[in-house]
């Protein structure tokens, strides 16, 4: 299960883009999270019924941290399963 | 594979010929469809530079077109993910040639959707306002977070199973693209455990996506029914736009199929049993929007509060009669009428009836969001709503661009995934006689 196609420069190329898409995915996800975070702490600093947010924060964000694992679950299964 | 087993990518090659070969009807389509989008983007640089006011908004009509479009192009969304995940987890087959295009239509028309939101919003820097001071008290937040989480799961849920046939496209072309598909196909080799990765992570997508899809639009009808605008504050619109969306979709996907079918010669993929069954689903649909529309306004009309009997006679009889009345037709009496009888499901039929939920539906966003700000509960002394130039070109502009963006994924990316008609021929055919042997009486 070793990434053994990864050798040549070329290889270690096309691995560089394909770890760019993940990071940008992950930061896609990231940041949609921290806002979600970020609209709780306001809600709660201007007292403005927070608990509406941290309901909606508690389906919001599983979904998104499901959605991000998936894509790392394919991401990784097909990179290491080339053999 | 073997030597003497038929390369798939060989024996399927008319679906890989819109990518290899690109001939004068693409060009002369991408012009035609650019004309368009260049008419809506400069009538948004006028608006970019005069305001609003260049549109027929106003008090209190201040929202028209562009929030009809933001609806009808979130509910086209539902075409694909919905349709696509509901037939792959009932294991439909039939549905094989089917859910890509699907799944490409619920990406783009994401995106349009929610630039007609950028566009209404008239100075687009205030979208900042929602980052930074955002109160999840308002549905219009809610609407934020579900499309996003729509938006990222159905990139995912289109871009999973793309990753074999990409990577046919990989092994074929050479050249800067090549390196292109080679980053996206993820090192695809075929091997069995990559395989089993791919089906378990579509079978947790297509389990994960109806739920966010089915939220999306009930959020969407909570910006509307959780204000208390006369036959706006209505418990049924949550289920009444995820008919409307899902019905909506079906068409557009109906519509996209028979022109792709005629367009890049796929009559051997795209067959008339498959026009025939979406077309049954599309009658289905239109029954139930019917059934849908008759609860609401009969609701309406038995309360017979005055605010809201004010909105109803400018839809049933008013100035807005013309538009309801279109809107009945081009849902429920038509469909039916061309549907009812499964002999006229031919393929030109069931896109006639397409086209005119496609119209029907557009006006029915519009007869929910114009009619009731013209009728506000708070009185008035006039309103109005005469969309301008403008907005018919971001109207036209927002078709356009969602077609060329549909025909530019086609230049690509295989349109119907050849991976997936392989398997249904070497694995489908196997597993639809074990289940229906299954399903037989035993032992007698």
């Amino acid at each position: 299960m070793r990434m053994k196609h990864i050798q040549t420069r070329e290889e270690k190329i096309v691995f560089g883009f394909q770890l760019t898409l993940l990071a940008s995915f992950v930061l896609a996800v990231g940041g949609i999270i921290v806002w979600i975070v970020h609209l709780i702490r306001l809600s709660h600093e201007l007292q403005d019924i927070p608990s509406i947010s941290i309901g909606i924060s508690i389906v919001a964000i599983p979904v998104f941290l499901v959605l991000l694992g998936v894509f790392n679950y394919v991401f990784w299964g097909m990179l290491l399963h080339q053999e | 594979m073997t030597s003497r087993e038929p390369d798939p990518a060989e024996r399927h090659h008319i679906l890989l010929n819109p990518i290899l070969l690109t001939g004068k009807r693409f060009y002369i389509t991408v012009g035609v469809l650019l004309v368009f989008v260049i008419w809506g983007a400069y009538a948004y640089s006028l608006q970019w530079r005069y305001g609003l006011g260049v549109t027929g908004l106003n008090q209190p009509v201040s929202w028209g077109f562009y929030i009809t479009n933001f609806v009808f192009f979130i509910g086209i969304s539902h075409a694909g993910t919905l349709i696509s995940a509901i037939l792959r987890i009932s294991q439909a087959e039939w549905r094989r040639p089917i859910t890509r295009m699907a799944e490409v239509i619920t990406v783009m028309v994401l995106f349009i959707g929610a630039a007609n939101i950028l566009v209404d919003l008239g100075r687009p820097d205030r979208m900042l306002n929602i980052l930074w001071y955002g109160r999840y008290q308002s549905p219009l937040l809610w609407d934020v977070t579900s499309i996003n989480a729509y938006l990222t799961a159905s990139v995912l849920y289109l871009y999973i199973p793309m990753i074999p046939d990409i990577a046919i496209l990989r092994d074929r072309i050479r050249g800067m693209w090549h390196w292109f598909y080679r980053v996206l196909a993820l090192g695809w080799t075929g091997t069995p455990k990559q395989q089993q990765v791919l089906n378990r992570a579509i079978a947790i997508m297509a389990v994960l996506v109806i739920p966010i899809a089915i939220s999306v639009h009930t959020v969407v009808s909570f910006v509307f029914s959780m204000t208390l605008q006369p036959m706006w504050h209505s418990t049924i619109f949550g289920p009444y736009f995820v008919v409307g969306a899902i019905f909506s979709g079906i068409a557009a996907l109906l519509i996209s199929m028979a022109l792709l079918r005629k367009l890049y010669r796929l009559e051997n993929y795209l067959l008339p049993i498959h026009f025939n069954y979406l077309g049954m689903l599309l009658l289905i649909m239109s029954l139930l929007w019917f059934y849908f529309t008759f609860a609401e306004y009969l609701t309406g009309f038995y309360g017979n509060e005055p605010e809201e009997m004010k909105v109803f006679w400018a839809k049933f009889s008013g100035e807005y009669a013309l538009y309801f009345w279109t809107m009945v037709i081009c849902n429920f009496v038509i469909p039916v009428i061309v549907l009812c009888r499964r002999k006229t499901h031919t393929i030109l039929r069931v896109v006639i009836a397409s086209a005119t939920v496609i119209i029907g539906m557009w006006l029915e966003r519009f007869i929910i969001i114009v009619p009731t700000l013209v009728n506000p509960r708070l009185e008035v002394s006039s309103a109005v709503y005469i969309p301008t130039w403008i907005e018919w070109g971001e109207l036209a502009g927002s078709f356009a661009l969602f077609i060329l963006l549909y025909v530019l994924f086609t230049k690509f990316f295989p349109i119907i995934s050849i991976w997936e008609i392989e398997e249904g021929e070497q694995v489908g055919l196997k597993e639809v006689e074990k289940r229906i042997r299954s399903y037989m009486p035993q032992n007698i």
